[in-house]
């Protein structure tokens, strides 16, 4: 008799939706798929995961096609719990699509999910370093500098003359979407020569070897993660790598980057003290005279799996439905911007511990954490807020955009989406 | 206290200032952040007569009715200029007894800030745009950025300044914004070949301002602007001098100004045909912008393709003296875009001047095929008739489920997607039977919108596709039946083999399902869609 205390729990899901499978119904089937997976309760996971099948659809509408890749997810995760004779090798990654940079282009301005961070972090960026005539830029962001070319228009025109820029980006990025079909180095080339066009004196730099990761099986994933957490610290954060000088302004701007880093003490340190912070505190060394910060905003870095669903997919839905706005069903662009906050989604479900890379906070709580570790905040300035505002009137009319405290967040139809944040470190000298 | 213009509040900070159609400059913006306490233009007249009228003469467009003839206008003063024509008598022809009481009105939406009567508008018209513009259903759509509105005065203003600004790079590719312009420009491949070449080929750019107003006159050219008027270029030449190409180029920013059109300007020149024709030319291979380029500069020749030169004038001085002069004429300009826009269709850049690609508006349908879900059917069917008679049934049964009678099958709601086929709505009626009766459906027949299960089939046999054996291929690929242990389930298997076999895996509580659905929709999905403010949001509730 199994059976009935699942069947009457499905059922019980499913009397709630009657009338219609919305939102809120697939939140509940994918809750209790969680659940039920939480406590090992195979039979009753596929019982759900049957449904929400019924519901999937990669070209239905945004919350069938949020389903598919959640359903996919939770199989991912299945997968590895009940290993069959047809899971996979374990191999996590599948091929992923490559863009050429000027898809690239194109893709990070179908929504302005990331022009936001890119306006207004420019903008407090652009008026950080006046005064100042050289500026290195230190990049750590998953867009492959996307954003600077905006910023070199504008310091093009820079009534006092540009300043001259150097952009250094780490040897390494975490494996996440989007990804390139070319170089760092070659990114950087474009950029150069763009920024020549421009009349702007232009260096661009990788900083640091490229952490050996050995292809060898053994190696886990902790180990793994460890190497490309040292290298961060020690290769990129180092001063000497990134040969500051003193008449430098130095920026440092993180894009979607600071959720890749581990949120757990930090192995055998005394101090209790997570990575996170250790890695700012390291930021704040450099004595830089703006650090701007982008992430989205959803607190997504918490052990429940339950929660992380909910979570997850009540954020989620967001860039689907901007999608759903203004492109077919079968977009192909559209179809690739899903898939790639598919493979997000699947990192949040399928894995745990370490593998788990998507560690997302949500703003208010990272900007405690900036300020608990002795950063001031820098607000956004009004010519700042009106550039935004500009931006959002160019996108579909449910964009929209709110002020918390210092932070700039990007809404959709109202929800929070992408924050945008500026810091200084305490004593800053200028 | 002033109650004139001056005294209502506007709707709110999000919207515009409204216009009242009295001409009255009416309601000023609220401006500055929420949270400061701003001091509302004073209580509204306390004598005012507050109006709350329902939404439904809101939305009527004739209120103002004459007392004689019952006609109806949309303003007073035109209600008053016709009853002048009924040669009433002079005593008549004054508003009716009182002088007009000032007049304030209430938002009828009991959320709004506006349904407070000390928040209350002054101005019919006023409250009307804002009702609708808040709480009505936008209608209007912008078909180039898709936009909404709710009123339509609204939205004739934006489209007249909507894709009036366009960039263009050297690869052909047209923008609407200038921020996705710039970050193309810098690492396209178009770029990259002209810094290749030297800058020794500066154009005398002399000022700019001076030498357009010359060439408004003289010149075809639309968006050159250096000093001498170029050569005339036929589209057929396909070498352009390198003066021409460097002016499609060096105009600061590529800005097209698409201004105001106006009949009888000057017609575009050849240069933005040639490049038209290039870059179709180009993009006719595929929408890849390096092949584009290549071909765009081999068009060009060694020598030609635009050598920059530096922009040194602000787009903005430019693009206003375009305005000043006047566009050209957009049915001018129509020929021209067909051009362009036939490689943009050919492109799938999204910035791109026409965004929605030509499926963009199809009816919104739910993915079909018109493969029939043969199996599918034939599986739910048998699932039926064993779920009736075996114990076997232990998952359909333990879901609460009793199995419909053959004559339920029928006259349940079909799908309320047309595109759905027949054949699969019997289908569909009996997933919905499954799925339902166990909460009474019987209360009155499901509606169609409600629970629509269109049983779309894009595939031919089963939903639960592949799912352990290759995620990048399960929703792309061919569904088979799900196989968790290998039972060697093909897509086309007898349906009696799947269900049975999908039935005593069930029973065996082991880890294979044989799926015995295609994957089918449901309607009613509700995202809200129509209009984003609405109170019925799909934010969904937590448990």
């Amino acid at each position: 008799m199994r059976e009935s205390p699942q069947s009457s729990i499905l059922s019980g899901a499913l009397k709630g939706c009657l009338g219609s499978l919305d939102g809120a119904c697939i939140e509940k089937l994918l809750l209790h798929c969680a659940s039920a997976l939480e406590s090992n309760d195979v039979t009753l996971a596929q019982q759900v995961m049957w449904v929400l099948n019924n519901v999937a659809s990669p070209v239905g509408d945004p919350n069938q096609r949020l389903t598919s890749w959640f359903l996919k997810a939770l199989i991912s995760r299945v997968s590895r719990v009940c290993p069959t004779p047809m899971n996979l090798n374990g191999n996590s990654s599948p091929q992923r699509r490559l863009m050429t940079v000027t898809e690239l282009a194109g893709y990070v301005d179908l929504i302005p999910w990331h022009r936001f961070g890119f306006c207004a972090s420019n903008s407090a960026i652009f008026k950080a370093i006046q005064g100042y005539n050289k500026v290195h830029i230190l990049d750590l962001s998953i867009t492959h500098c996307m954003q600077w070319p905006t910023l070199i228009d504008t310091l093009a025109k820079r009534p006092e003359g540009p300043p001259s820029v150097r952009i250094s980006v780490p040897s390494w990025r975490p494996p996440v979407p989007p990804l390139l079909n070319v170089s760092s180095e070659e990114v950087g080339q474009r950029l150069g020569n763009f920024a020549k066009f421009k009349d702007v004196p232009f260096e661009f730099n990788v900083i640091g070897e490229q952490p050996t990761v050995p292809s060898s099986p053994c190696i886990s994933t902790l180990e793994c993660s460890s190497l490309q957490y040292d290298f961060l610290l020690n290769q990129v954060l180092n001063p000497s790598t990134l040969k500051l000088e003193d008449d430098e302004a130095l920026v440092i701007n993180c894009q979607n980057w600071l959720r890749y880093l581990p949120d757990e003490q930090n192995n055998g340190a005394s101090q209790e003290i997570s990575c996170r912070d250790i890695f700012l505190n390291r930021i704040k060394d450099l004595n830089p005279c703006i650090i701007t910060v982008v992430d989205e905003d959803s607190e997504l870095d918490v052990s429940n799996l339950t929660s992380r669903i909910t979570t997850c997919f009540n954020y989620l839905w967001i860039p689907f439905d901007a999608l759903e706005t203004f492109l077919s069903k079968d977009n192909s662009q559209r179809i690739e911007y899903e898939a790639d906050i598919g493979h997000k989604i699947e990192n949040i479900i399928a894995f745990e511990g370490t593998q788990r890379i998507e560690r997302l906070e949500s703003g208010t709580k990272f900007s405690q954490r900036m300020r608990n570790n002795g950063f001031f905040s820098v607000p956004f300035c009004e010519e700042t807020i009106s550039e935004v505002k500009f931006l959002l009137d160019e996108h579909a009319s449910g964009w929209g955009m709110k002020k918390e405290d210092d932070m700039l967040v990007l809404t959709w139809k109202g929800h929070n989406s992408v924050y945008a944040t500026a810091w200084v470190p305490c004593g800053f000298d200028d | 206290m002033n109650n004139s213009s001056a005294m209502a509040t506007a709707p709110s900070a999000s919207e515009e200032a409204s216009v009242s159609s009295a001409g009255n400059p009416m309601i000023a913006a609220q401006v500055g952040p929420v949270k400061k306490k701003r001091n509302l233009p004073g209580m509204p007249d306390p004598d005012a007569e507050v109006i709350a009228l329902s939404p439904k003469t809101l939305l009527a467009t004739n209120r103002f009715v004459c007392e004689i003839c019952n006609k109806g206008f949309q303003r007073d003063q035109n209600l008053q200029l016709h009853r002048r024509g009924h040669n009433l008598p002079w005593k008549l022809r004054q508003r009716n007894g009182k002088e007009v009481k000032k007049r304030v009105y209430v938002c009828p939406e009991a959320t709004c800030i506006h349904h407070d009567p000390s928040r209350a508008l002054g101005d019919l018209t006023g409250i009307k745009k804002h009702f609708c513009r808040k709480h009505g259903e936008k209608k209007w759509k912008c078909e180039r950025c898709s936009k909404k509105y709710a009123v339509i005065s609204d939205w004739k203003a934006h489209t007249k300044t909507c894709g009036t600004r366009e960039y263009r790079c050297d690869c052909g590719t047209l923008f609407s914004r200038r921020d996705s312009f710039i970050t193309h420009r810098a690492f396209c491949d178009a770029l990259a070949q002209e810094s290749a070449r030297s800058q020794t080929q500066t154009l005398a750019i002399t000022n700019e301002e001076g030498t357009l107003k010359v060439q408004a006159q003289t010149t075809t050219t639309r968006t050159s602007s250096s000093s001498p008027p170029p050569p005339p270029l036929t589209p057929s030449t396909g070498v352009l001098s390198p003066v021409l190409s460097i002016h499609s180029s060096e105009m600061p920013e590529n800005l097209i100004g698409r201004s105001q059109p106006q009949p009888g300007t000057p017609q575009l020149s050849a240069t933005s045909t040639t490049s038209a024709a290039a870059a179709t030319a180009g993009n006719s291979s595929d929408a890849n912008v390096s092949s584009t380029t290549g071909v765009f500069a081999s068009i060009l020749g060694a020598s030609g393709s635009a050598g920059l030169s530096r922009s040194s004038q602000s787009p903005s001085s430019f693009s206003g003296l375009l305005c000043a002069m006047g566009g050209p004429g957009r049915s001018a300009v129509e020929p021209i875009s067909l051009s362009l826009s036939s490689s943009l269709y050919l492109s799938n850049h999204p910035s791109t001047l026409f965004p929605s690609t030509p499926q963009d508006h199809h009816p919104r349908h739910y993915s079909t095929n018109p493969q029939p879900a043969l199996s599918a059917t034939a599986l739910l069917q048998k699932a039926a008739q064993i779920g009736a008679a075996s114990s076997g049934s232990s998952f359909l049964r333990g879901l609460g489920l009793a199995m419909p009678s053959s004559s339920d099958l029928q006259d349940n709601c079909a799908s309320p997607s047309p595109a759905t086929a027949p054949a699969t709505a019997s289908a569909s009626a009996s997933t919905a039977n499954w799925m339902m009766s166990h909460v009474k459906p019987e209360n009155g027949s499901v509606a169609p919108g409600q629970l629509g299960l269109g049983l779309a089939s894009d595939h031919a046999a089963s939903g639960l596709t592949d799912l352990m054996m290759g995620p990048p291929t399960i929703f792309g690929g061919k569904p088979t039946t799900l196989d968790f242990l290998g039972l060697g389930m093909a897509p086309g298997a007898p349906s009696s083999d799947g269900i049975s076999a999908y039935l005593s895996s069930m029973r065996g509580g082991g880890l294979d399902v044989a799926a015995v659905a295609a994957t089918s929709t449901f309607g009613g999905i509700n995202l809200g869609g129509s209009g984003w403010d609405d109170s019925s949001d799909r934010k969904p509730t937590l448990l």
